[in-house]
């Protein structure tokens, strides 16, 4: 194949941004995305809240500077300062381009776009499309690269990085459709490929496929990781499936109420009540069930989440998705009845370690998204500010491989590696006296780390999951893939997926173990409070003889000062 | 307040799935496997066919992601119906299926097959392509991101539920047209044109619309409502269709061109008969000749299959005709309307 000047990898928010902007940029260029499903399956469709934008349409006292604000405040002051300025003052402009180019945001009764409130946020800055948002930006995107004639390589799944030294030679992938390994020499890759929270399975509001593929691909060739231990739980996943129920549902008025009909959040964050940011409000429903004031049922203990006095119009004209999922997947109508809901696990904030230009240390290869940390989200991430993140940093990344690739010779993959990479997955199908079944060791994998790296975390629990992982790791050594075909191979894909998230898995639950304090998403209840002087720094990981090798950075500051973080 | 849910005893039982098996690289022809489990009430079919690739057998293959009904990957033939495995419950599939017990899984149709229940998706992007399926925006691209469009309530309205649209392709999978004629624009195409022929941030309706004329366009829907009673969404695709036919008739308004002659020949059905006369509509409009070259073979190739041609398209039949000649007068009245609007701006 003849080389590329950009390869990105993924077709979600973050790279179809990415990929409309370096055209934009060079509409000279050789670009290319390729995506394990359709662009449009991604799951950037599934974000039902929100994005934020000081648009001020809503409040017309809101400023990018209390959007920035609320965002460090938000992160427990982990993230860097000046990657948050790049991210709120880009929104305003990032929100009217979608507008522009074809994003059926809401609107107000002025015309201009609506904006809601949304947890841990001091204005009602939320930009939304009823509760599809996500899944309407993911369409104005995709029609637009189509527009622009974006060449994509639909159902392609990433395997390797190639590496020359401190450079990349491209990517190496499988086409899905044929199982044929393909060689995409490029002067830079772009990734784009998401979350890893889908490794606590079915304690997941993930699809089935954020398994972290680039994540683990940059961190097995060398490209370190950052944060990886602050995974968040959203307060609100269905008791049986772990899918979420947007905030949006509690933007627009809903309670959280436990066995004893209390609304809870009083207790735990009496101004904000139901609105308060997403891991203090996932700690207390947990506390709430650990307490013994939740519902019990076979699927687990759970809480309410109460709509009703919104009355049929609201949920039928705002919330019309979760009505249906509710319905779907819990047998419940919001309108007639509280919802059961418990914490599930939701976004990762850690990612591959970028600069504010998505930049990797491995020259020519960039992340953006979910999938990198550059880092605005630092130890929790505000409800609303990840479209944002994925919109914001995909249009930078894109332009700066777009500028960069110029200086960077083309690049061949020696036909060596492809033949390899064959071999190593051929190797999963052969016979096995002795073998183990990958589904198993993914519903396993998702039951340790909800179990002992989960919301509440203490080293003999980490240490104890560790270990688990460890042993899942030696038996997948034994898994066999039946089916031998090369069309279509989803039995291989998932195996390949799951052996992502144990590499990454080992990561989350080394950084939990070593980080003793708790901040945003992460809480040690053996180290019960913030230790600016130890850990006000990122974990930064690298692979070293196939474990993470942990290492840190420290943390960009700029205008605020360090604070206690209350609501 | 009582909890349902802590009583509940779950239920259970054996179910059989008859699904659709293919791999072009070693089977000869498709066939039919049988896998029966033991289920809980209250499981989707999705996680049962899950249930039975992780523990009975590997090599099924189907597409699947976000298993909550918005990514669109899951569609495919419950018990003859297309429509996603991930919001479909066993048990309410039980209920309709011909054989107790037995619940058939196939992969989509019209689209190319490409092993057990995965289907080909390019054909409908290239369609997409084809018929313009974005909006074109009336700001040049160096100004975007200024400052927003206002947008009216009406004119957001306008597209809303039309943007609900995931391509899930069950509409596609139904399309009655599109079993004879690949080509066929497709009922999720005409919808996606629709929405951005509505979008008053968008600049070139006319362009689109031309292209929705011509062969293998709007024209060609027989108006079977299939794909509306199809659309895992709810989406009322049948007012996009009407909405495009409007539109053409109201900007072409000649009577020489093969699609005005038949939404000429759909109105009278309307008026007079309170419903639709497919099976004279080709004739009338495109002539004996066309019709005996085009839709006899497709009707002998369906007989050669051994399958029924599709039921005579009619219009609801629970309409009733004084509401359809309501409608058809609310319709061309509106024509006139939307009419007197384009010309007054
Ligand atoms: C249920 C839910 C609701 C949410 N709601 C909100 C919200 O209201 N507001 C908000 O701001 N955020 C929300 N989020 C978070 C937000 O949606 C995600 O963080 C964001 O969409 C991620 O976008 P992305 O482009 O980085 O990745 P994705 O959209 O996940 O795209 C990843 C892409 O990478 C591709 N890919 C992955 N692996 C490979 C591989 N090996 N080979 C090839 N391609 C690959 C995939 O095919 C896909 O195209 C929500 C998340 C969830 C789960
Ligand atoms: S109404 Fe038209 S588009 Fe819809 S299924 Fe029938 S022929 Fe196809
Ligand atoms: S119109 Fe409905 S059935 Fe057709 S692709 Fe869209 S969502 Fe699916
Ligand atoms: S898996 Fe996404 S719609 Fe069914």
């Amino acid at each position: 194949m003849k080389p590329f000047d950009i390869v990105i990898v993924g077709g979600g928010g973050a790279g179809l941004y990415a990929a409309m902007e370096a055209m934009k940029t060079n509409p000279g260029l050789n670009i290319a995305v390729l995506s394990k499903i359709y662009p449009n399956r991604s799951h950037t469709s599934a974000a039902q809240g929100g994005a934020n934008a000081a648009l001020a349409n809503k409040a017309k006292d809101d400023t990018v500077e209390m959007h920035i604000f609320d965002t460090i405040k938000g992160s427990d002051y982990l993230a860097d300062q000046d990657a948050v300025e790049v991210l709120c003052s880009e929104a305003p402009k990032i929100i009217r381009e979608l507008d522009n180019m074809g994003t059926p945001w809401s609107r107000m009764d002025d015309k201009t776009i609506a904006q809601r409130p949304f947890g841990g946020a001091g204005r009602p800055r939320c930009c939304y499309c009823a509760d599809k948002t996500g899944h309407t930006i993911l369409q104005t995107l995709y029609e637009q690269c189509l527009r622009k004639g974006v060449i994509f390589f639909n159902e392609y799944f990433a395997l390797d990085l190639s590496v020359d030294g401190s450079r990349s030679r491209g990517l190496i992938a499988m086409n899905i459709k044929t199982g044929k390994i393909e060689a995409f020499p490029a002067k830079t890759v772009i990734f784009a490929t998401g979350g890893y929270a889908k490794m606590y399975w079915n304690r997941s509001s993930n699809a089935a496929g954020n398994t972290g593929d680039g994540q683990a691909i940059t961190y097995r060739a060398g490209i370190p990781l950052k944060d990886m231990e602050f995974v968040q739980f959203h307060p609100t996943g269905l008791r049986k499936s772990g899918l979420l129920v947007t905030e949006g549902a509690r933007g627009e008025g809903g309670y959280l109420t436990n066995a004893l009909g209390e609304r809870f959040m009083s207790r735990y964050a009496p101004e904000k009540m139901e609105l308060g940011p997403r891991d203090l409000v996932s700690r207390s429903l947990e506390t709430e069930i650990l307490e013994g004031r939740g519902f019990d049922s076979p699927a687990g203990k759970y809480l309410h989440l109460d709509l009703r006095h919104l009355g049929a119009d609201i949920i039928k004209s705002r919330l019309p998705q979760i009505r249906e999922m509710c319905m779907y997947f819990e047998g419940v109508d919001p309108i007639d009845d509280p919802v059961p809901v418990r914490p599930t696990a939701h976004y990762s904030m850690g990612g591959i370690d970028t600069d504010n230009l998505g930049r990797t240390v491995m020259q020519g290869v960039y992340a953006a998204g979910e999938c990198g940390c550059v880092s605005v989200h630092g130890a929790n991430r505000l409800g609303g500010n990840s479209l944002l993140d994925i919109l914001v940093f995909g249009r930078i990344a894109g332009r700066a491989a777009a500028e960069e690739c110029q200086k960077f010779n083309p690049t061949s993959i020696p036909e060596g590696e492809l033949a390899e990479k064959e071999h190593e997955l051929r190797s999963f199908m052969q016979p096995k006296g002795h073998y183990e079944r990958y589904g198993a060791l993914r519903e396993e994998l998702g039951h340790t780390l909800g179990m002992n790296v989960g919301i509440f975390r203490e080293a003999s629990k980490i240490k104890l999951g560790i270990k688990e992982i460890e042993s899942l790791k030696e038996r997948f050594e034994h898994v066999r893939v039946f089916d031998t075909g090369d069309i279509y191979n989803t039995n291989l894909l998932q195996v390949l997926e799951l052996k992502n998230m144990l590499d990454l898995a080992e990561t989350v639950a080394a950084g939990a173990l070593v980080r003793e304090e708790s901040r945003g998403s992460h809480t040690r209840t053996d180290f019960p409070t913030r230790n600016d002087e130890k850990w006000h720094k990122h974990t930064i990981y690298t692979m070293e003889g196939g474990h993470p090798k942990i290492g840190y950075k420290p943390v960009t500051m700029g205008r605020y000062e360090l604070q206690e973080r209350t609501y | 307040m009582s909890d349902s849910t802590i009583q509940h005893h779950e239920e259970s039982r054996d179910v059989t799935f008859r699904v659709h098996r293919f791999n072009p690289q070693v089977d000869s022809k498709p066939y039919f496997d049988d896998y029966t489990i033991r289920l809980e009430k209250g499981i989707t079919v999705l996680r049962a066919i899950n249930y039975i690739k992780e523990h009975v057998d590997s090599s099924l293959t189907f597409r699947a992601f976000c298993q909550a009904g918005i990514c669109g990957s899951c569609a495919m033939r419950i018990n003859n119906m297309s429509k996603l495995a991930c919001t479909t419950q066993v048990w309410d599939e039980l209920d309709k299926a011909r054989e107790p017990g037995v619940i058939k899984v196939e992969p989509l149709r019209n689209l190319p097959h490409i092993k057990d229940l995965v289907v080909e998706m390019d054909p409908l992007v290239g369609k997409m392509q084809k018929y313009s399926n974005w909006v074109d925006s009336k700001m040049p691209e160096e100004q975007w991101g200024k400052k927003e469009f206002l947008v009216s309530e009406e004119e957001f309205l306008a597209y809303d539920k039309a943007t609900d649209c995931i391509l899930c392709a069950s509409c596609v999978s139904e399309c009655t047209i599109l079993r004879a004629h690949k080509e066929y624009v497709s009922p999720a195409v005409l919808l996606k044109s629709y929405r951005m022929n509505v979008d008053s941030r968008d600049a070139m309706h006319d362009q689109r619309l031309a292209g929705l004329v011509q062969d293998h366009g709007v024209w060609d829907c027989t108006h079977c409502y299939r794909c509306q009673e199809t659309c895992v969404k709810n989406i009322p695709i049948m007012d996009a269709i009407h909405g495009i036919r409007e539109d053409a008739y109201a900007s072409r308004g000649s009577k020489d061109t093969s699609g005005a002659r038949h939404a000429e020949a759909f109105m009278d059905d309307i008026e007079k008969k309170g419903k639709l006369v497919e099976a004279t509509l080709p004739i009338r409009t495109n002539g004996v000749v066309w019709t005996l070259k085009n839709l006899l073979p497709m009707a002998v190739k369906m007989v050669i299959k051994r399958r029924t041609p599709p039921p005579p398209p009619l219009v609801k039949a629970s309409k009733g005709i004084d509401a359809l000649r309501k409608e058809f007068k609310e319709m061309t009245s509106h024509v006139g309307k939307d009419h007197e609007k384009k010309s007054g701006e």
